[in-house]
Formats: structure tokens, C-alpha cells, sequence
């Protein structure tokens, strides 16, 4: 619909009639969309066209006029009643008589724990059946981290649950504590951004997620598919410790560890100060055990090589002698004088041996060699 | 060098040093840089207080949605 001013001069000027009905065909052009509020100054009467009502969020307190035909709303037979909780289909109008803004309601749709659990359920399955809560997805937490993330309330016991548990067990620790809402509507896109700058924070080797106890809605935030992807995705390991310990919101099947106290994720983060000292003293005793024993293994072989040296000479003449006295055996065995001491004489005649009987004739004088001298002969 | 990747290396040092094979200079560099190593690590663990650090304050840093 065409909305016409009133010229004065360049100046347009439009009723109210007229601009009220401007903007509320403007805001026609708006989308139709689920809102989720609790109801509130709900009222239906036999005698009116329409049921109003209002919607609100429950943290925050902001509000917004609802209205739908009462013939649709009786057919709907949902019973409502003040405080519930409900998701609405419609689209904003504008009451044009009062410049009033109101959701046009389509339908209206109860949504209880019963429906919030669904939800849940429905997310849950989704999310697993991506692997986001996968066993081997899970990182093991640095045993020393250099420095600690803590995301956590403003003014929650939680918070100093975590710093005593870790100051206690290693007092040199350091943390970075991003405090950020924990509970409400804005509370799951705070999360996620409170946890992207501390692990953006140079050095942070882990971060801690927690939050104390609370309602089923309270904890709602921690079940966030943002939230919980981005525990999934956290660049370091994450530990959540969020409400009690029968209290399973998503984000804990999405971290690395879960503790079931604020406390115990403080003790699972840092290492027993006590225990690494005396790891460490051990590691030293072995150093110089080590050097110790590495020294006297040197000097034990120092000392083997030196008894050798010094047997060497000795045993040198001993070998030399040996050697001499085998070969004086077998010289002596080579030589002529062991044939003749077994009775075999040797025979000359003027100096030469004597080795055919044709070589000499009756009368030569010959000369006759025997093992212990010579004699003289003549041959017949 | 960070305290886990530091004490690792001592333990190794510790190791080769108890086989007792190495030479003897290196046994000596050995020894000297598992004493730098165990001082390293017993440092960090000394520093008297460790340190809380707040990051700004976001709870009333109102964020658009979406």
C-alpha cells in the first residue's frame, strides 16, 4: 500500500494513520520464524477475536506482545498456561491503531524439558554421528602445561574451586581466566568466544571449561551445538567440569577429559609439584651414578690394558724361546748326526764323499766318519 | 624448551650414561649439559608463586547476535 505525505513546500509530512501504516507494511516484508519465550499475561476471552499474550526469555526479561486468532488458538488444544515455555511460528506486525509490534502467531508449539530433552537427544546423535565425541578424536592433557586456560562465571565458586585445586598441587602454575556469562541466552556465543581468545593467548597448553551446579535450563548453554563444536575444535585439549557429576551436557562428550568437580579438572591439569621434584632428584642421582660408573669402567679398562703392557716383554722372550727351541729340534733332526749316532758311518776319499763302490779301488786310502770320530781305512 | 621436552632428554642422558659406553669426553659433555638440563627443569619448578592472569572482563561487553 502506497503511502502518500502531505507536501509543504520540499517538506513531506505524513499522518501517523499514514506512517504507522508505512511501517507496518514494511514490516510485512519481514520472514516468518520460530521464536522461544515463556508465556506470559496470556488472556482469552470468550467475547474477543483474538488471544494475546506475551512472550519472554526467562534470563533476560525481554519481551514481546503475541497475539492469534482465538479460533486458531482453541484448535491448537495445547491448554497453556502462564510461565511455559513455548516456541512460536508467526511474523511481526505492527498494531497500526497503537504503533504496536507483535508477533503474529501461526502456531504455537509447547516446549517443555520433555521437548528440551528431545532436542537434546536429537543433537546428541547428530554430533556423535559425525565423530565429534569419538574416542580417538580425544588429545592426552600436556603434563605440564606452560599455561593453563580457565573459562568460567564471574563470580563463580567454580573458578576458585579450579585455582585452589591447581595452586595447591603446583603452585609455579600459570592460568589465564577468561570470566564470561555461564547461564542464559547469551551465555553459549560468550563461551565460544571466551574460549577462542584464551587459547588464541600465547602459551596456553590446555584450557578448563567449568561451571558448578545448576538447573537442567541453567546448564542448557553447555549443551550448545556452538559451544560444543568449538570444544571439538579447541586448538589445544579441553577438560569441562560442569555441574554435577550426574549432569552430562554435550560439551562434556566433546572435550578431551571430563572431571566430575571443578576441583578435580584443577588437579587433572597441573602435575604434583612433589612428585616431579623428586622425579627430577632421582634424574640427577642417575646423572651423576652415570658419570661415576662410565668413569670407573674407563679406569678398569685403563688398568687391563696396562698389566698387559707390562707382561709384554716377558712374554715376548718366553714366545722367542720357545721358537728357538722348536727349530734346534728340527735342525737337529735334519742334520747327518742323528744318522750316524744310529750306527751309518760316513766315507771320504781325499776329502770327497764317498757315494758309489765303483768311486774307489783296492788300495785307496779312505777316511771313515762314525758318531763319535773318524778313523782311517783302506779299501780291499 | 619446554619442561616435559627437557626432562625427557635427561632421562635419556641418564640412560646412555648408566650403560657406561660412551668416551669419555663425551661422557663428560653429557654430564654437563644433564646438570643444565636438571637445573632447567628444577627452576621452573622453584618459581615461588605462579601467576593468575585475568583476560578483559567480557561479561558486559555486550556482543550482536549472530
Amino acid at each position: 500500500m502506497k503511502v502518500e505525505p502531505l507536501l509543504y513546500g520540499d517538506r513531506k509530512v505524513y499522518t501517523v494513520a499514514a506512517f504507522n501504516r508505512g511501517v507496518a507494511s514494511w514490516l510485512q516484508r519481514l520472514p516468518t520464524i520460530w521464536v522461544e519465550g515463556e508465556v506470559t499475561e496470556l488472556r482469552r476471552q470468550a467475547a474477543w477475536q483474538t488471544v494475546f499474550f506475551t512472550l519472554k526469555d526467562p534470563d533476560g526479561g525481554a519481551c514481546l506482545r503475541a497475539a492469534m486468532p482465538r479460533s486458531q488458538f482453541d484448535a491448537l488444544r495445547l491448554d497453556l498456561r502462564n510461565g511455559e515455555r513455548v516456541h512460536v511460528y508467526g511474523r511481526p506486525e505492527l498494531w497500526e491503531q497503537k504503533a504496536e509490534l507483535r508477533l503474529r502467531a501461526l502456531s504455537i508449539e509447547r516446549f517443555g524439558i520433555g521437548e528440551h530433552l528431545a532436542a537434546l537427544e536429537r543433537l546428541k546423535a547428530q554430533l556423535a554421528a559425525e565423530g565429534l565425541f569419538a574416542e580417538e578424536r580425544k588429545r592426552p592433557l600436556p603434563r605440564l602445561p606452560r599455561r593453563i586456560g580457565l573459562v568460567t562465571g564471574n563470580d563463580a565458586a567454580a573458578k576458585r574451586d579450579v585455582l585452589t585445586a591447581i595452586q595447591s598441587r603446583f603452585p609455579p602454575a600459570r592460568v589465564l581466566v577468561a570470566e564470561t556469562y555461564v547461564q542464559g541466552p547469551r551465555a553459549a556465543a560468550e563461551m565460544v568466544a571466551a574460549l577462542e581468545a584464551v587459547c588464541a593467548a600465547p602459551e596456553v597448553d590446555v584450557v578448563v571449561l567449568a561451571r558448578g551446579g545448576g538447573s537442567f535450563e541453567d546448564l542448557l548453554p553447555f549443551s550448545d551445538e556452538r559451544l560444543v563444536r568449538a570444544v571439538a575444535g579447541c586448538p589445544v585439549p579441553v577438560v569441562t567440569a560442569v555441574g554435577h557429576e550426574q549432569d552430562t551436557p554435550l560439551c562434556d562428550l566433546a572435550a578431551d577429559r571430563r572431571a566430575s568437580t571443578p576441583s578435580a579438572a584443577g588437579r587433572l591439569v597441573v602435575p604434583d609439584v612433589d612428585e616431579l621434584l623428586a622425579g627430577l632428584s632421582r634424574a640427577r642421582a642417575g646423572l651423576a651414578r652415570g658419570a661415576r660408573r662410565t668413569l670407573e669402567l674407563h679406569a678398569l679398562r685403563l688398568a687391563q690394558r696396562h698389566e698387559r703392557l707390562r707382561r709384554a716383554p716377558a712374554l715376548l722372550v718366553e714366545r722367542r724361546r720357545a721358537a728357538l727351541a722348536e727349530a734346534g729340534g728340527r735342525l737337529r733332526a735334519l742334520s747327518p748326526r742323528g744318522t750316524l749316532d744310529r750306527g751309518y758311518a760316513i766315507v771320504r776319499r781325499d776329502g770327497e764323499l764317498v757315494r758309489s763302490a765303483t768311486s774307489v779301488v783296492a788300495g785307496d786310502a779312505i777316511a771313515v766318519e762314525v758318531a763319535d770320530g773318524s778313523f782311517g781305512a783302506r779299501v780291499e | 624448551m619446554t619442561y616435559e621436552e627437557a626432562e625427557k632428554e635427561l632421562v635419556r642422558i641418564v640412560e646412555r650414561l648408566e650403560r657406561g659406553d660412551a668416551s669419555l669426553d663425551e661422557a663428560l659433555g653429557l654430564w654437563e649439559r644433564g646438570e643444565e638440563l636438571y637445573r632447567f627443569c628444577a627452576a621452573q619448578l622453584a618459581a615461588a608463586e605462579g601467576k593468575i592472569e585475568e583476560l578483559a572482563k567480557r561479561v558486559d561487553a555486550a556482543r550482536p547476535a549472530g
